[in-house]
């Protein structure tokens, strides 16, 4: 009972602390006042049959309630990676997306089951069922269990709002996370980049830390391991590819402009602080939901499962030949 | 003289051959009212096993007790919606995993069929809130396509709406000289709208020179209709369509039922009535789901994420608001909803997994009970979304994450 109450007491104090925070698109995520009677939109105080005193047992059926391909109670379809038709918002207070973010357009994010019309090759699992991340506190190519239990979209996202982009939790794994935006206004666009800084790096680095290699030169030098360990730690055998850094390669100044032409179709990929601050950050090569990517011959042999795109966001290595065109 | 063998002049004896007569008399009108009786015991008995329902249920308003459950139709993937066909015979499912289909069952859970917008694929669709008419139509609105899909009770595809305004096959004949009820035209919101006629050779031989899914068909442009996005669909007695929308705005459309003839519709201009707006004040709505009306004529919308259920008058005026908050009768998330003949409004919240029963039949709204708690098992729900009921008293829930159509009676 105590131990009810505890947690009760808790929840309460999280919920009057975070009273007026920044939401993600109106909604239930924020605007709480100390008097508000939206808790028990979700939990039960007493009668709860899910963790965290939700009404039920998982967290990602509850948020797919809204979040899902119906779009019952938003228009950011997390299931097929879509921000749901918008249809002109003119003065509409609570549709913020609407006035930035075309019909049906992508979502930046990816999609869990679907994404861009096809089923999604690789995705994120946020159903409470993996616990594993690769390089999470271990060597690139080996997988540990995430600190705060499995995977769930409150393992990322924080519910009740958030100071953080896309209200993404500010403890991630155990690990403090703030990433910065660019300042949307009330019109919120999803479909296109809005991270100010490398902070968008450091997010995913909170549960693949071993990937997160910024020194220049590190795909000759393989003594940053990503974790903090300069003289020679666990990756001694591997090299990386460097994130957070400027883009610059070649002719091509910047591949959010320019990208390469295959045919009729020019393919680019988002950068963190657009124009000649931009800078490469792990979200410009990588989908953090999920993505429908094929991936084939040699592109198809990965350490993970057969086909596996690892979260690309283009077909085979198309996001190496963005920038390099070899 | 001598009397003939075998009969008398008795009197007494008269009598009582005359009573013995009487008695068989009798007793063969009874035996016949027996037999008759038997006769309709054995029909009865035959037409129950041949078509076994429930009772229609008796009970006024004022003895109400929760419906009971009876069992569970399988082989959906996490629904989200269904309708019962006017005569009670088909049960339509609207599935949001899986291929995205809306599913065909008969009343004891055999599958019939299925069926899904022609030439697309499951990425592209996302069938949620569907009706059917008098005419058996079956009406789906579909989330990623933004329009209402009409087939007929087969499934076979017949028109669509895509604005309050403007039906498919309107769209299509402004588009295309000598358009004919028999010409094939398909919508994709993705691909665009395709069309091939029936027969003419110069139409195929232009066509031809398209790609589509269809060989020699046209490829026509999609139309987008500002501040539209279907998501509820439902009938009212009179026939009329009742719409939520929740893109760009959120709304009720009525769209009456003149407009509703036979499809295609090439002259549908219908004049719908449009009631409320995005927020969460009073006359506003986020993310209405269905809108429902009573026997007095009045709308029952489920507000969404504002937690409760919005009541109108007949000409789409703000009345009141109920279950917003705490305590008995509140509600979490508001879906699905239902009016009975006997004017109880059933509502389902899919976060509370429960469904929730109102009287609106007085001025008031008064709380009646609720039934259901999450749960894998028999009469347990697992975030349920939507709800229908038949003539029968039967009820049929939308058990979403349990992938099942729960089916309830009284």
């Amino acid at each position: 009972m105590k131990k009810v109450f505890f947690v009760a007491s808790i929840v309460l104090i999280a919920a009057l602390l975070t009273a007026g925070l920044a939401s993600a698109n109106g909604g239930p995520h924020g605007g709480y006042t100390a008097t508000t009677d939206a808790c028990a939109g979700c939990h039960r105080a007493h009668t709860a049959t899910g963790p965290n005193l939700l009404t039920a047992s998982s967290t990602y059926d509850l948020c797919i309630s809204c979040h899902g391909s119906t779009g019952s109670g938003a228009n950011t379809n997390v299931d097929d990676g879509y921000y749901l038709s918008t249809r002109d918002d003119s003065g509409g207070d609570w549709n913020h997306g609407a006035a930035n973010t075309p019909d049906n357009a992508p979502l930046l994010g990816g999609g869990f089951v679907n994404y861009k019309g096809a089923a999604v090759t690789s995705s994120h699992v946020p159903s409470g069922t993996v616990a594993a991340a690769w390089g999470n506190g271990v060597a690139r190519g080996a997988t540990a269990n995430l600190a705060d239990g499995n995977l769930t979209c409150a393992s990322c996202h924080d519910p009740h709002g958030s100071n953080n982009y896309r209200i993404i939790n500010e403890t991630v794994n155990g690990t403090a996370v703030s990433v910065t935006q660019v300042d949307e206004g009330a019109a919120k666009d999803y479909n296109t980049e809005q991270w100010a800084d490398s902070s968008i790096s450091q997010f995913c680095a909170a549960c693949h830390g071993a990937y997160h290699v910024t020194r220049a030169g590190s795909g000759t030098d393989n003594s940053d391991d990503g974790l903090g360990n300069t003289d020679y730690g666990g990756d001694i055998s591997t090299f990386a590819h460097r994130v957070d850094m400027s883009y610059s390669y070649g002719g091509n100044s910047n591949p959010e402009t320019v990208g390469v032409i295959s045919g009729t179709t020019t393919y680019t990929l988002p950068l963190a602080a657009s124009g000649t601050n931009n800078l490469v950050v792990c979200t410009t090569c990588h989908l953090p939901h999920g993505t429908s990517a094929t991936m084939s011959g040699v592109a198809a042999s990965n350490p993970g499962p057969a086909g596996d795109s690892a979260l690309l966001r283009l077909d085979n290595r198309g996001v190496c030949e963005v920038c390099h065109q070899k | 003289m001598r009397e003939p063998e075998g009969m008398t002049t008795d009197p007494e004896e008269l009598q009582e051959e005359e009573k013995d007569k009487k008695k068989r008399r009798w007793l063969l009108l009874l035996l016949m009212l027996l037999l008759l009786l038997l006769a309709c015991v054995c029909w009865l008995a035959f037409r129950y096993a041949r078509q076994p329902e429930p009772l229609p249920e008796m009970l006024p308003v004022d003895v109400n007790y929760p419906p009971h459950y009876l069992f569970s139709i399988y082989g959906v993937d996490r629904p989200v919606g269904v309708a019962v066909s006017p005569d009670g015979e088909r049960i339509y499912v609207a599935e949001t995993g899986g291929e995205r289909l809306v599913k065909i069952f008969d009343r004891e859970g055999n599958p019939l069929g299925s069926f899904a917008p022609p030439h697309t694929t499951p990425a592209q669709r996302s069938p949620v809130y569907l009706a059917t008419d008098h005419l058996g139509r079956v009406f789906v609105a579909d989330r990623l396509q933004n329009v209402v899909f009409v087939y007929d009770e087969d499934g076979v595809f017949l028109d669509a709406i895509l604005g309050p305004e403007l039906s498919l096959s309107e769209y299509v004949a402004e588009q295309v000289d000598g358009f004919q009820p028999e010409d094939m035209f398909v919508f994709n919101w993705f691909e665009g709208v395709y069309y091939r006629p029936a027969s003419p050779e110069e139409e195929l031989a232009e066509a031809a020179e398209t790609a589509g899914p269809e060989e020699g068909a046209r490829l026509l442009p999609i139309v987008d209709i500002a501040k539209w996005g279907p998501l509820g669909v439902r009938f009212d007695g009179e026939g009329r369509l009742l719409l939520t929308n929740t893109s760009g705005d959120h709304y009720v459309c009525v769209v009456p039922v003149e407009a509703l003839g036979a499809t295609p519709w090439r002259d549908f201009n219908p004049i719908p009535v449009i009631f409320g707006t995005a927020g969460q004040g009073d006359g506003q709505f986020l993310f209405p789901n269905t809108a429902v009306i009573d026997s007095q004529g009045r709308f029952f919308v489920t507000d969404g994420n504002n937690g409760r259920v919005t009541v109108w008058d007949r000409e789409g005026n703000f009345l009141f608001y109920f279950g917003r908050g705490t305590g008995e009768g509140a509600i979490s998330l508001p879906r699905g909803a239902y009016v009975d003949e006997r004017d109880r409004l059933y509502v389902v919240d899919a976060v509370s997994q429960q469904v929730k029963v109102y009287d609106v039949s007085g001025e008031e709204v008064g709380f009646l009970f609720a039934f259901g708690e999450w749960g894998l098992d028999d009469g347990q729900f697992n975030y349920p979304n939507d709800i229908a009921l038949d003539e029968t008293g039967r009820l049929y829930i939308a058990d979403r994450e349990n992938s099942r159509i729960q089916v309830w009676s009284y």
